[in-house]
């Protein structure tokens, strides 16, 4: 028993004494860090723009970002500036300056603003980017931002895993789906909202991530996009607004647990689980268990879920159009196929609102078509109809999908914009809509006029 | 897993109980029945139903009994009763896909002297509610069969006895009671409401002052709550949250009696097409001069409705010379109703309106009903014991609730699944499709049990199923475990 104790406390004190020594040089460390990012942090508030209540609202939301340019440039996510109709930014010496949207990247996450510098009379500062490829677990980072938007927050921790890989079904709340391309830096120095957009900086004052998500209900679980994909997002943001990518239409499945049934090492092989109808892919003949070995002559691989995202991203790299030669191994047998590359498009169409009617609605694309089970693209989708509104009274639902006004096919948001400008200018009372929902169809008929008793004043 | 149910719901009864307090006018006219009379001519043909219930949530068994009052309606033995606890059949789209579903596995009749028959479990009828069951190994003339007056004209403030079963603990098993019509409802249909009786008194018969048989005591339902497929085809009533009860009319019931429903088979008629009501607002945005009826806003390929030159945009104002006074969506299914109802074949004659760009056309379409597809709770079923899952056939509306061409879809539709079992261990959903089992398309739920079987007997350490979820195909590798003890 005594020796047992002896022993215990003999470890305590070795330990104590490594902590205090390695303390100091780590307490040096993580001020001069500190000091190379934190004058270049940015606390955002953004005025964003939401329509899913059936009218366009207007919200005031807070998020971090980090100044990457000497222009002014600052990154941040998307979920915070990609629906901003202004912004206003505090800088590390709390002085306060709007910006512009720029451009973003919902599939990454990944937005740029510019600041209004005309009238800012201090020193701008830019923080570096770093290389998160050579990120270690465990190695000590800190996290910069304005968590519940009580700004300059810094806290602490490691990295806990470098490799951390979410299924593609994860949307932002403008309904697109994001992640495909990458996986995430996790760290337990705490993230909460507000810190979105904000920096995830290593000891070197170097920033390897863009923090984005964490876990709500539980400790110290938080998400970063490696500064990596960030580099390539935002340098097709400063260049053309938007990051354009190629589409063929597959989804891929982790070839583990599966070797036995198609008779693989696994050691080689991109497993295709599913093909897009009306897609390049399917188009090229490629099905589902198809086993794709190589791409334009270069072995390719994806045992593990993990290596899925950076198989996406590099048909996604590809200039829209470009030609593929897979190799493929169809049973016991081996292809070659091309496949040539359309443009992914736009994940969701633009919103809409329409104010007589009481909805709004957004332009359908084909990336939408899957989630919302859609057959095609045809019409308008209602994103929300207003409580007590024309839309509402007449029977329509969030989710319908608008496919005539007024006996007229409406086959885009422009067809629809248009038809409503007319109607509304021309104060129609009474308008007719054929909508879709689920497998059948209904007419829906908005009536505009005011109540008996004129309109309530308050 | 048996559990003795009493069948004494305390608090309908109360609600029952305050009803009478509440609702008998004290000044009414004193009711004059024969009850004596009464008792002898009913002991003939009343009956005490007890039924075992097995009640499966997905994979999840549950047993119970209940205790009805019954009745004999035929010579053959066919015996009414309260079905509402056997229709608890289900499909949620919402769990994509996975099930609730009733089946009576043992049904035992015992008359009022004492004599026990068992019975086949025939169905229920989803408008009524009311079950029905045969008594087997009957010999001609063995049993007597109450025989429903027809015509009856319901008079408000008629006074109406019936019966109730009371718990087994009190012998004898049946008291007598009196309820009065308390005013005449559309639900959907003509429904003469009463006052005085109690939930416990559903499925008995109703007598008027002369002592005949007037109808059954059932419960009112509720329209608005209807459970319609997505191919609109009704599925069942809501009840009404409040015990509102009134007379199955002798009509309806000869009907019943003449083709009892039968479970598993699709025993309504369909037209195909997806409708809503034509509103004031609707006819007078279209200056239709009807005032109810069905707009047409789709027609399924190779329908009915098809078949008869139905066309979307079609307004039916009439069925067979009958004026729709449908005005509003909640009055659907007086519609669905009468369409269901009939037998499967019948000729129809619709009385239609079709809005050109600058007339509106009147003509008259003749259509041929056929039967309506099955349900999803309707489909067959396989169950894998070993891989602990269950599968059914694709359906018509799992085309609808998934928005895609019916036909486009090959395989069975995972509908139960035990947890802990190897099939969710391994990774199988409910509501997901499996097209292949191993190398083996699957089509039918006989491909299924054919391919399970074949992997029952070799037990391989893995089984490869390809679904599709979510729109999408993908592999779920199941490995296997034999002897888990």
């Amino acid at each position: 028993m005594r020796i047992q104790i002896i022993a215990g406390l003999l470890i305590a004190s070795v330990a104590g004494g490594v902590y205090a020594a390695v303390a100091i040089t780590q307490q040096e460390a993580i001020y001069r860090a500190r000091d190379k990012v934190l004058p270049a942090l940015v606390h955002i508030q953004p005025v964003v723009k939401d329509y899913n209540t059936g009218e366009l609202k207007k919200q005031e939301v807070v998020g971090s970002g980090v100044i990457f340019d000497a222009e002014g440039h600052v990154v941040t996510n998307y979920h915070v500036a990609g629906k901003a109709e202004r912004i206003i930014c505090t800088l590390s010496d709390k002085e306060q300056v709007t910006a512009q949207y720029v451009g973003g990247d919902p599939s990454t996450d990944i937005a740029v603003i510019k600041l209004n510098l005309d009238t800012y009379k201090g020193k701008l500062h830019v923080a570096e980017f770093g290389n998160s490829d050579s990120v270690q677990v465990g190695q000590y980072v800190m996290a910069m931002g304005s968590p519940l938007a009580l700004s300059r927050t810094v806290s602490a921790g490691v990295i806990s895993t470098k490799d951390r890989y979410f299924s593609s079904d994860v949307r932002l709340p403008s309904g697109e789906q994001t992640g495909n391309y990458n996986l995430w830096i996790q760290t337990d120095a705490a993230i909460n909202p507000g810190n979105s957009g904000g920096p995830l900086v290593d000891m070197n004052g170097m920033v390897i991530g863009i923090n984005s998500r964490a876990t709500l209900f539980a400790n110290n679980i938080g998400f970063a996009i490696p500064i990596n994909i960030v580099k390539e997002a935002t340098r097709a943001i400063l260049k053309d607004g938007k990051v354009t990518r190629s589409w063929i239409g597959v989804h891929c499945q982790a070839l583990q647990e599966l070797e036995n049934y198609f008779g693989t090492d696994g050691a080689s092989g991109v497993l295709i689980a599913s093909v897009d109808p009306g897609s390049p892919a399917e188009a090229a003949f490629l099905r589902a268990g198809d086993l794709i070995l190589e791409m334009d002559g270069k072995p390719v691989s994806a045992r593990f879920v993990e290596e899925l995202p950076a198989f996406y991203k590099r048909i996604a790299s590809l200039k829209p159009g470009s030609q593929i030669n897979f190799k493929v191994k169809r049973g016991d047998q081996d292809y070659n196929v091309a496949v040539t590359t359309r443009p992914l498009g736009d994940l969701v169409g633009e919103d809409f609102e329409c104010p007589d009617w009481g909805f709004t609605v957004k332009g359908i694309t084909r990336q939408m078509l899957m989630e919302n089970q859609l057959k095609d693209t045809v019409g308008v989708y209602v994103v929300g109809v207003k409580r007590a509104g024309a839309g509402e009274s007449g029977g329509l639902r969030a989710g319908d999908v608008v496919v005539s006004v007024d006996k007229t096919n409406v086959v885009t948001l422009a067809d629809f914009v248009h038809q409503y400008t007319d109607l509304a200018q021309a104060k129609a009372d009474k308008i007719l809509l054929m909508v879709k929902r689920g497998g059948g169809s209904r007419l829906v008929l908005v009536k505009t006029e005011t109540p008996e008793g004129g309109e309530i004043h308050d | 897993m048996t559990e003795r149910r009493r069948f004494f719901v305390v608090g309908s009864a109360l609600a029952a109980v305050l009803c009478l307090a509440s609702f008998i006018p004290v000044t009414a006219k004193a009711q004059d029945f024969d009850f004596p009379m009464l008792e002898k001519s009913i002991r003939d043909y009343t009956v005490i139903v007890d039924v075992k219930i097995e009640l499966s949530l997905g994979m999840q068994t549950n047993e119970q009994e209940v205790r009805l009052l019954g009745t004999i309606v035929d010579d053959s033995g066919l015996v009414i009763f309260d079905g509402s606890q056997l229709l608890n059949d289900r499909t949620f789209p919402s769990l994509n896909g996975m099930s609730i579903k009733t089946t009576p596995t043992k049904i035992e009749i015992t008359t009022m002297d004492k004599k026990k028959y068992t019975a086949e479990y025939v169905g229920v009828d989803r408008f009524t509610k009311l079950g029905f069951a045969r008594i087997t190994g009957v010999r001609p003339g063995e049993l007597k069969a109450v025989k429903f007056a027809l015509g009856q004209q319901f008079k408000l403030g008629s006074w109406l006895a019936g019966y109730l079963l009371l718990p087994e603990f009190v012998n004898p098993p049946i008291a007598a009671d009196v309820g009065m019509i308390s005013t005449l409802v559309e639900s959907p249909e003509k429904f003469p409401l009463t006052v005085g009786f109690s939930p416990l008194e559903v499925g008995s018969v109703l007598y008027d002052e002369q002592l005949v048989p007037v109808g059954i005591l059932g419960p009112l339902m509720d329209p608005s709550s209807a459970t319609a497929d997505a191919g609109g085809m009704i599925e069942s009533f809501g009840q009404s949250d409040v015990p509102l009860l009134g007379v199955i009319t002798g009509e309806r019931l000869q009907k019943m009696i003449a083709v009892p429903p039968k479970k598993g088979e699709v025993d309504r008629a369909w037209l195909g097409i997806s409708l809503q009501a034509l509103t004031k607002d609707l006819a007078d945005y279209l200056h239709i001069g009807a005032k109810g009826g069905i707009i047409i806003n789709d027609i399924v390929k190779d329908s009915p409705a098809e078949k008869a030159g139905l066309q979307i945009g079609d307004i039916i104002y009439e069925i067979n010379g009958q004026p729709l006074d449908i005005d509003m969506d909640e009055k659907i299914p007086v519609f669905q109703r009468r369409i269901a109802e009939m037998a499967p074949g019948t000729a129809v004659e619709f009385s239609v309106l079709r809005p050109t760009d600058h007339a509106t056309d009147t003509m008259k379409i003749a259509a041929k009903l056929e039967p309506a597809p099955m349900t999803a709770t309707e489909a067959p079923v396989y169950e894998d014991k070993e891989f602990e899952f269950t599968v059914r056939d694709i359906v018509f509306s799992d085309y609808m609730a998934r928005n895609i061409d019916v036909g486009s879809l090959n395989g069975v539709i995972v509908s139960g699944l035990k947890q802990g079992g190897m099939a969710s261990v391994g990774g199988l959903e409910i509501g997901d499709v499996i097209q292949k089992i191993g190398d083996t398309t699957i089509s039918s739920i006989k491909d299924a049990k054919l391919v399970m079987e074949k992997v029952t007997s070799q037990k391989p350490t893995e089984v490869i199923f390809f679904v599709w979820r979510d729109n999408k195909t993908m592999f779920v590798n199941i490995k296997t475990d034999w002897n888990p003890n």
